[in-house]
């Protein structure tokens, strides 16, 4: 397997406090990767580094060997990277359709016209929000943003996808509705990296699983043994444990 | 499609109204429609850029004045079509730097820049020609009437008009609403949010250029106090909020009713004339911020939920 993202003594600084402190992995193609850890530890700052939101105060990501760590996040959107947000980012003022509609439009070669409109009809389709494209955005329910947030990101046909915590606040039913759908993305060979909570999902869905606590990686491996792990199970069971 | 028809047949139909109007006035009746229309076309053009991206700009008298002088300092050696090129591709030129330089400002730090802006070209101006040509004022001596700058500036208006409704259909449209909603997820998505920003500025600065260009043969006598005139960028500021900076029609609402009430008052008040438009900008900046249309529409939203409301009690209730 080749590696898609590869990272290397990433730093991030917000001001005296280092957030993320010399992290180094690698996620194959095609693999789904759980980046874990407590409240704090760094995993959304390394997540926004990756997607442009956020400089690297230093270090390397690599994307298929290309450099990216310090472009801007609409570059990296155009060489494959797509995400969804910890706390859900909606457009509210524009229909459902035109929130997926934006990442047609805009990605590299743009979608636009018909074939966009085809294309949100079965994107909100396969993400549950089928003949929903017309109501406004700040209309739906916490899941259906949820929903439409990722059918944003899967618009892009991304390389690689970031979720994160995309499948905390769901139902129970709901979980395995979006547990079955990222595996879905994993059968159409998408490589996904996701922040997760819920050891369920992360079980069922991961095969690596890397750990971060303030700042650095503790764990890096098989999903069941990072799981096991002494240092893990301390940093989980501690005072930062959410 | 029957109705895109009608309606291209509708606005062409106006357009031929309002360009055979000047047959029906005397002088200045068309020195009053040329006023006007160029206020809609500076206000229509202003809120291409700052409608949909909330930047306030006072920069309108910067890039008109650029136009107006650049007819001044040419009107002698080039043909007049050519003229107006020149003229574009300056405004144009500038738009460009100024927006590469200050679209990373945000809020009152932008407004005051462009403020700026505006009176540095103006003292830029007057030095150059104290210090350098000799003479701070300039003749232009051009051989077109009153009607053919009328006509040439509703042809602009139209245009920018056009531009405004194609811009709202087109990718470009798409992005400034998103951008507008959220730029963390327009950057995202793969909007190149500055490049965005920046074409938009520029055209709407080019526009505003052509128009100081159009309207200066008018003067006869130019200098720098009369076209970088301050009043100017701020009467197309508060005409273009009047009627709402997001709408298509709005600036055109805004500019109509405005244009004449200040014709009225600067000949009837010439001394409280500044007073009065310093109270009004206050007033339509604080009473209506989303413009009058919005207020209207809102309006009329509320007339029609109470409407609704009266009619069926029951049926809210049974669901
Ligand atoms: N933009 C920011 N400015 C300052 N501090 C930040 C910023 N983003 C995150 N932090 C801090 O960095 C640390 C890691 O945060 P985060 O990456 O959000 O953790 P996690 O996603 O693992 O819960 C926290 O202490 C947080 O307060
Ligand atoms: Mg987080």
């Amino acid at each position: 397997m080749t590696a898609l993202i590869e990272i290397t003594g990433l730093r991030k600084q917000f001001g005296g406090l280092t957030a993320v402190d010399d992290v180094s992995f690698v996620v194959a193609e095609g693999e789904i990767v759980a980046l874990l850890g407590p409240n704090g530890s760094g995993k959304t700052t390394v997540l926004n580094m990756i997607s442009g939101a956020l400089a690297p105060t230093s270090g390397a990501i690599r994307l298929a060997g290309e450099e990216i760590a310090g472009l801007g996040p609409h570059r990296i959107a155009h060489k494959g990277v797509a995400r969804t947000f910890q706390l859900v980012r909606i457009l509210p003022s524009l229909t459902v359709g035109e929130n997926v509609m934006a990442a047609l439009a805009f990605r590299h070669p743009p979608v636009w016209g018909g074939a966009a409109e085809a294309r949100v009809e079965t994107l909100l389709e396969e993400i549950g929000l089928g003949g929903r494209g017309a109501e406004r955005a700040d209309n739906l329910t916490y899941i259906d943003q949820k929903r439409m947030e990722l059918a944003r990101a899967l618009a892009a046909e991304p390389r690689l996808l970031l979720l994160d915590e995309w499948l905390s606040g769901l139902n129970p039913t709901e979980l395995q509705v979006g547990i079955e759908l990222i595996l879905s993305l994993r059968r159409s060979g998408m490589t996904v990296l996701l922040v997760e909570h819920i050891m369920e999902a992360v079980r069922a869905l991961c095969s690596r699983a890397v750990v971060m606590n303030a700042g650095r990686t503790i764990a890096d491996g098989p999903t069941e043994a990072v799981l096991a792990d002494a240092d893990v199970i301390r940093a989980y069971l501690g005072e930062d444990h959410a | 499609m029957v109705r895109a028809l009608l309606a291209v047949i509708f606005f062409a139909g106006a357009l031929a109204a309002l360009a055979w109007l000047p047959t029906q006035f005397g002088a200045y009746g068309v020195g009053l429609l040329l006023g006007m229309t160029g206020y809609v076309t500076l206000a229509s053009a202003w809120a291409l850029f700052s409608g949909p991206t909330r930047y306030v700009s006072l920069a309108t008298v910067a890039f008109f004045g650029i136009g107006a002088y650049t007819v001044a300092v040419l009107s002698e050696t080039l043909p007049y079509p050519l003229i107006l090129l020149v003229a574009a591709a300056v405004g144009l030129c500038v738009a460009l730097v100024v927006g590469l330089a200050t679209l990373r400002l945000a809020g009152v730090y932008f407004v005051i820049f462009t403020f700026g802006l505006a009176e540095l070209i103006r003292q830029l101006v007057t030095w150059y020609e104290v210090n350098i040509t000799g003479t701070l004022g300039r003749y232009i001596f051009l051989p077109i009437s009153g009607e053919q700058i009328y006509w040439q500036l509703l042809a602009l208006a139209a245009v920018t008009i056009g531009l405004g409704w194609w811009i709202g259909r087109s990718r470009i449209g798409l992005a400034l609403k998103v951008i507008g909603d959220d730029e963390v997820v327009a950057a995202h998505v793969g909007i190149n949010i500055a490049r965005v920003k920046l074409a938009l500025f520029a055209v709407s600065a080019t526009i505003i250029t052509l128009v100081g260009a159009i309207q200066a043969p008018r003067w006869t006598y130019v200098e720098p106090s009369i076209v970088f005139n301050p009043t100017i960028s701020f009467l197309t500021l508060i005409m273009a909020l009047l009627g709402g900076a997001n709408r298509l029609w709005g600036p055109l609402l805004g500019a109509v009713p405005l244009f004449l009430l200040f014709e009225w008052l600067s000949a009837n008040f010439p001394n409280h004339y500044s007073i009065i438009l310093g109270l009004l900008f206050i007033a339509i900046v604080f009473v209506m911020p989303q413009g009058v249309l919005a207020m209207v529409e809102r309006g009329w939203s509320r007339v029609g939920q109470r409407g609704r409301k009266a009619e069926p009690a029951g049926t809210e209730a049974a669901q």
